[in-house]
This record gives C-alpha cells, sequence and structure tokens, in this order.
C-alpha cells in the first residue's frame, strides 16, 4: 500500500509533479541534444578525414613515413592495387605519389604537400570533384594541371588557368622543377589542409620524380564498411609483409583520442546538466516534505517507522522520475532523429569550424548505449537528489510534528 | 480495582527550544485502569496534549517515567516503540486524521497491512469497523468527499483497527458540529463499553466532559484536580 500512497502523492499537486517531470524530460533532452550535438560535430570531422583525406588504410614503404622522400616507393603497386580492388570489402583503392615542394606563383612561394594522383580513382576518395569551386576536374586532358584550395590561391595571388612552378628533389636528390597552370580551385571543409595540398596527375608528378608509374608512395584503401577494418587490415599485412599497413586510428591519433575522449565528455557535460537537475528535485521534494509534515507525524504516529517513511518519499521521486524519463529520452531521440537527418546549419560559425576541419552543416548523432548511460545517470541523480528530502521527513518529531499547523 | 493500564510517575516535560524554556508538564502522576472513559481538561497550555503524547509513545519526558500495560515505554527504543504503538494503542487526532490520498477501506486497511493482516481478514475487519461506526456507505470515499465527523468517525474505526487496549484522542470533536459530535461521542462510549477499551481524550468541549466517567484537569501542566463522575 505504500507504493498505492506514493503514487498518489504525486498526484496530489499536479503542477509540482509536472515541474519535476518536465526538469527531468529538459535535463534528459539536453543532455542527449548536446552530447549528440557534439559527436554529431566530431563524427563529421572524422568522417570528413577517414574519407576525404586518410581513408581507412594506407600503405607505405617502411622508409616513406619517417623520411617522406618519394624514393621510398612500393614497387609494383598497380598490380597490388588491382588484386586489393577485387576484394568485396573494398569500395575504393588508389595509387598516389607524394613529395614535398614549393609552389612559386609570380607573386609569392609557398610551401606545400604535392599529391599525384590517379583522377578517376580519386572521385570516391579525396572527392576533389565535389570541392572545386572553379574550374572541371581533370578533363582539359592536360597532363601538367594543378588543383589548389581557395585558400592558398588567395595567398599567392592567383587564378584559375595561371601558371605556377612546382618545385621539389627527385629520387636522385636532384632539384627539379615543373610549370602547371591552375586547373581548379578547391574549397574543402578542412582549410587547413586546403592551404597545402595540392594536386596533379600522378604519372606528371612520376615523370618528374623519376618514379615507374607502376610505383607509388602511398596506397589508399577506403572500406565499404568500417567495422570490417580489422579483418582487411589483416589481410593486407599478410599480402605486404614488407610494407608499413597503418589504420586511420595510427595515421591519425588525434582523432582515435576524440574518440576516447567523448565517453569522458558524455559524463561530465550530462554530469553539469543533472547537477542543474539535481537542485530542482531538491527544492521540489523538500517543499513536499516540509507541506506534509503533520501528515507524516500522523504516519508515524499510526505506525509507519522511518523506514518505511523514507521509502516512500523515494519512491515518490522514484514514479516522477520514471515519468520524465521515457519522455526524456523520446524527446531527444526524436530531436536527434530530426536534426540528425536534416541536419543543423551553424554557417555563422563556419569560417572558424572550418579551419579546424569541422563542417558547416552538423547532423547530430549518438550511439545507442548513450541514451541508456544518460538515463541511468538521470535516475541515479533524481534518487540522490531525494535522500536530503527524505533524511529531512526522517528527522520530524511525531509530537511536534502533529502540532505544526 | 481493574488492571491498570496506564501509569505516570512524575512525568515533566521542558521544551527548551524556545528563549524561555518551557515546562509543558510537571511532575504528573497518573493511573489509569483498564476500561476507564477519562476526559483530560484544562485550559490551553496546560499540557494536555503533552500527556497524551508522552503516553503514546509520540515524545519523550525530560523526566519520569510512563509504562502502558506493564511496559515501561520512556525506555523502549524506537523501532520497538513504534511497533508497541501500532499493537497497543489508537490515535484520534483534532485534524488530518486521515491520508488524504485513501479511501476509508484503505485508511483503516493500512494500519492491518502494517500489522501483517492477511488481505482477506482485513476486508472482513475494515467492515465491521465500518459498520461500528455506521459508514459502511462511505467505505470506497476519501477524506475530501467525506464531513468533518465522518472523517473523524473513520479515524476512530482506523485507531480501532489494530484492536489497541487504548485510544487516545486529542480534542477529537474540536471541529465537529454538535450534532457529529454526539455522534463521535456516542461511537466511543459504546465502544468502551462493549469492547473495554480504554479511551482518553483531551477536550474542551462540555459536552465531552459530560460523557467522561472520570475528569482530570491540568493546570500549568499539573493536575489539579481528579474526579469521578456519572456520565450524562
Amino acid at each position: 500500500m505504500l507504493v498505492q500512497i506514493a503514487w498518489r502523492n504525486i498526484w496530489r499537486n499536479k503542477t509540482r509533479s509536472f515541474v519535476v517531470i518536465g526538469s527531468i524530460v529538459v535535463g534528459l533532452w539536453a543532455s542527449i541534444f548536446i552530447l549528440a550535438f557534439a559527436w554529431g560535430l566530431y563524427k563529421n570531422n572524422i568522417d570528413e578525414s577517414v574519407n576525404r583525406h586518410l581513408s581507412h588504410i594506407q600503405v607505405h614503404h617502411p622508409e616513406f613515413t619517417d623520411q617522406q622522400e618519394s624514393k621510398y616507393a612500393i614497387q609494383n603497386a598497380d598490380s597490388i592495387l588491382s588484386v586489393l580492388k577485387i576484394d568485396d570489402r573494398v569500395q575504393s583503392a588508389s595509387m598516389r605519389t607524394i613529395v614535398k615542394g614549393m609552389i612559386t606563383s609570380p607573386t609569392t612561394v609557398s610551401g606545400v604537400t604535392i599529391y599525384g594522383i590517379s583522377p578517376n580513382a580519386e572521385i570516391k576518395q579525396i572527392g576533389l570533384n565535389q570541392n572545386l569551386i572553379q574550374g572541371d576536374y581533370f578533363t582539359s586532358g592536360k597532363d601538367n594541371e594543378i588543383f589548389i584550395g581557395e585558400k592558398l590561391a588567395k595567398k599567392l595571388k592567383i587564378k584559375l588557368r595561371s601558371k605556377v612552378v612546382l618545385t621539389f628533389t627527385d629520387i636522385g636528390s636532384s632539384i627539379v622543377s615543373g610549370a602547371f597552370r591552375v586547373g581548379g580551385i578547391y574549397r574543402s571543409k578542412n582549410l587547413s589542409l586546403d592551404e597545402v595540398n595540392v594536386y596533379v596527375q600522378k604519372q606528371s608528378l612520376d615523370n618528374l620524380l623519376g618514379l615507374q608509374h607502376s610505383e607509388s608512395n602511398e596506397l589508399a584503401i577506403l572500406l565499404k564498411d568500417e567495422s570490417a577494418l580489422d579483418s582487411y587490415i589483416t589481410y593486407v599485412r599478410q599480402l605486404m609483409p614488407n610494407q608499413k599497413v597503418e589504420d586511420w586510428k595510427d595515421l591519425a591519433p588525434d582523432l582515435e583520442l576524440v574518440i576516447e575522449s567523448f565517453n569522458l565528455y558524455t559524463y561530465i557535460i550530462s554530469g553539469i546538466i543533472l547537477l542543474a537537475l539535481t537542485f530542482g528535485i531538491v527544492n521540489t521534494m523538500l517543499m513536499s516534505v516540509l507541506e506534509r509534515i503533520r501528515e507524516l507525524g500522523m504516519l508515524m504516529a499510526i505506525g509507519l517507522n522511518k523506514r518505511k517513511i523514507f521509502f516512500m518519499i523515494m519512491l515518490e521521486t522514484l514514479f516522477l522520475t520514471l515519468l520524465g524519463c521515457p519522455v526524456g529520452l523520446l524527446v531527444g531521440w526524436l530531436s536527434v532523429l530530426v536534426l540528425g537527418t536534416f541536419g543543423i546549419n551553424i554557417a555563422i560559425f563556419s569560417e572558424g569550424l572550418a579551419s579546424y576541419g569541422f563542417s558547416s552543416i552538423i547532423y547530430p548523432a549518438l550511439d545507442g548505449q548513450i541514451y541508456w548511460i544518460v538515463a541511468i545517470m538521470c535516475l541515479i541523480t533524481a534518487l540522490l537528489s531525494a535522500i536530503y528530502p527524505a533524511y529531512r521527513a526522517l528527522q520530524l518529531n511525531p509530537a511536534e510534528s502533529i502540532r505544526k499547523i | 480495582m481493574g488492571k491498570t493500564i496506564i501509569d505516570a510517575h512524575n512525568v515533566s516535560k521542558t521544551y527548551k527550544e524556545t528563549a524561555v524554556p518551557v515546562r509543558a508538564l510537571q511532575d504528573v502522576h497518573l493511573h489509569i485502569e483498564e476500561g476507564e472513559f477519562v476526559a483530560l481538561v484544562g485550559p490551553s497550555g496546560s499540557g494536555k496534549s503533552t500527556l497524551l503524547n508522552m503516553i503514546g509513545g509520540l515524545d519523550e519526558p525530560t523526566s519520569g517515567t510512563v509504562y502502558v500495560d506493564g511496559v515501561e515505554i520512556t525506555k523502549l527504543p524506537e523501532n520497538k516503540l513504534i511497533d508497541f504503538r501500532l499493537q497497543n494503542i489508537g490515535f484520534v487526532f483534532q485534524s488530518f486524521n486521515l491520508i488524504p490520498v485513501l479511501t476509508s477501506r484503505e485508511n483503516i486497511g493500512f494500519v492491518l497491512q502494517l500489522q501483517k493482516v492477511s488481505k482477506k481478514d482485513r476486508e472482513k475487519r475494515v467492515l465491521e469497523l465500518l459498520r461500528e461506526v455506521d459508514l459502511e456507505e462511505k467505505i470506497d470515499s476519501r477524506p475530501g468527499e467525506l464531513s468533518g465527523g465522518q472523517q473523524q468517525r473513520v479515524a476512530v474505526a482506523r485507531a480501532l483497527a489494530s484492536k489497541p487496549k487504548i485510544i487516545l484522542a486529542d480534542e477529537p470533536t474540536a471541529n465537529l458540529d454538535s450534532k457529529s459530535a454526539s455522534n463521535l461521542l456516542d461511537i466511543m462510549a459504546k465502544l468502551n463499553k462493549e469492547e473495554k477499551i480504554t479511551f482518553l481524550f483531551s477536550t474542551h468541549d462540555q459536552r465531552v466532559i459530560e460523557k467522561a466517567r472520570r475528569v482530570i484537569t491540568l493546570v500549568d501542566g499539573k493536575v489539579d484536580s481528579d474526579v469521578n463522575q456519572k456520565p450524562t
């Protein structure tokens, strides 16, 4: 009957109960939404980095990673690439020639990383064609086209069709130069990379460097599904035991750190929001106890022991929380579902965010497990919040309580 | 002489929470036998409610001892005291007697449930009790749907639920009209006579005083007079 009394008690003051339920709903929703927004932001950054820059797996000559010299190339990379592409788990794979050098315009000079790419293969990977704001993607048929970022173009004060000179060291350690014409200007979601990465046709760069077209500094493999990463990387390592095979987490440990630290953020952000909720619940439940002093005194007088009084007040809070939690979860889930589909345009901040590699449209997303973690945290918070009001009820003296007006 | 049911020795109570300590009871001696129908009278602040609280184990005396049915309740630990109250003492208060969210059936059944009485026996006992206070038709009404007199009758039924030896009533008719008060007193007197339940009630109400067989007057926390009378 204590359960019955507790349940009916919460409906004695409907407004107050709805305020508590509302606080729980808002607290839960806010936690879920902020976490989903943050994860959407990071996920976008990770996806962008993996899909457009790193790919899931990269293979290099063991010396290339340390020395960054083009002479450390994978031999017969084209044959290996054909084998890799056959696998069902692979969405796309490409060969890249990479060299660090200087780009010179009529007015200035800048340090760049020059990527020699196979245009068709990179449509699904780097996706330069999608980011072009000027020019066409390797359609002129000329092999001296270069694609540069908008930020670099501004720095070099050059336009579409301008002529630039690339200077770098070939595999024989001689300085070589090549003249290129700007075939396109791109703007990706990562402005910091836009300033340093330039793209030319692989065969043009190979010719300047003295590399064979069958050689490659980098094999980049994009998988259809990341869940196949562990099994596929094992296969690649077996296929190329003498090369350095790394996944994106090895290549960009900062991205993995983001994922790992996200769990910590989950608890911190939810903790802060739920702390605010705590004050609301303590206040409301304390009011509820103080309003019922005479009644609690009478219950003690007729034989209800303090343990049961405590239990009754905790039950009242539990009921309110159990009513609020599903609604909060539902509202949170719906918000993430809707906004995760249509996205939130934060274009007003996009310039700043883009410098850090973030997109201007955020698609909130949240792992199902996080919903439950937040809901359980909310439940624990609510019950902890009820301890003080329940403790106050235990301090009541029945004789004094009954006399209270 | 009958069996002693309430025995208070040198009971004093001083409230020290106030700026000036208040001596609510001073060396009160009280001896009540089983089956008595006793009115505790006196002006406001004379210590009537305080004495009832001491006898009911709701409050502790500053000094002195209280025996109820041979048990020194002033020495019982809290949990045992709660259990003792549940088994032996019924309470009727001036107001806020009933649990507002429960019906008459549930209010009475609640005490029985605390005593771990089976559901079947609870139902039977609740009906019996409501019949005794003539409120069978209000079995499923909540306190808010009952008049003041009806609420007090349900409270008496609840106080009787655990078959207590004593019923302590603090100004039970204070909020009732004369008809309801008279009706309540008749029920209490009947229960006292037929079931030998000891009644001790504080009151200002002359109609209640006239029904009592013994009237104890408290003045300034001391027993001023203790007289037996023939009830009207």
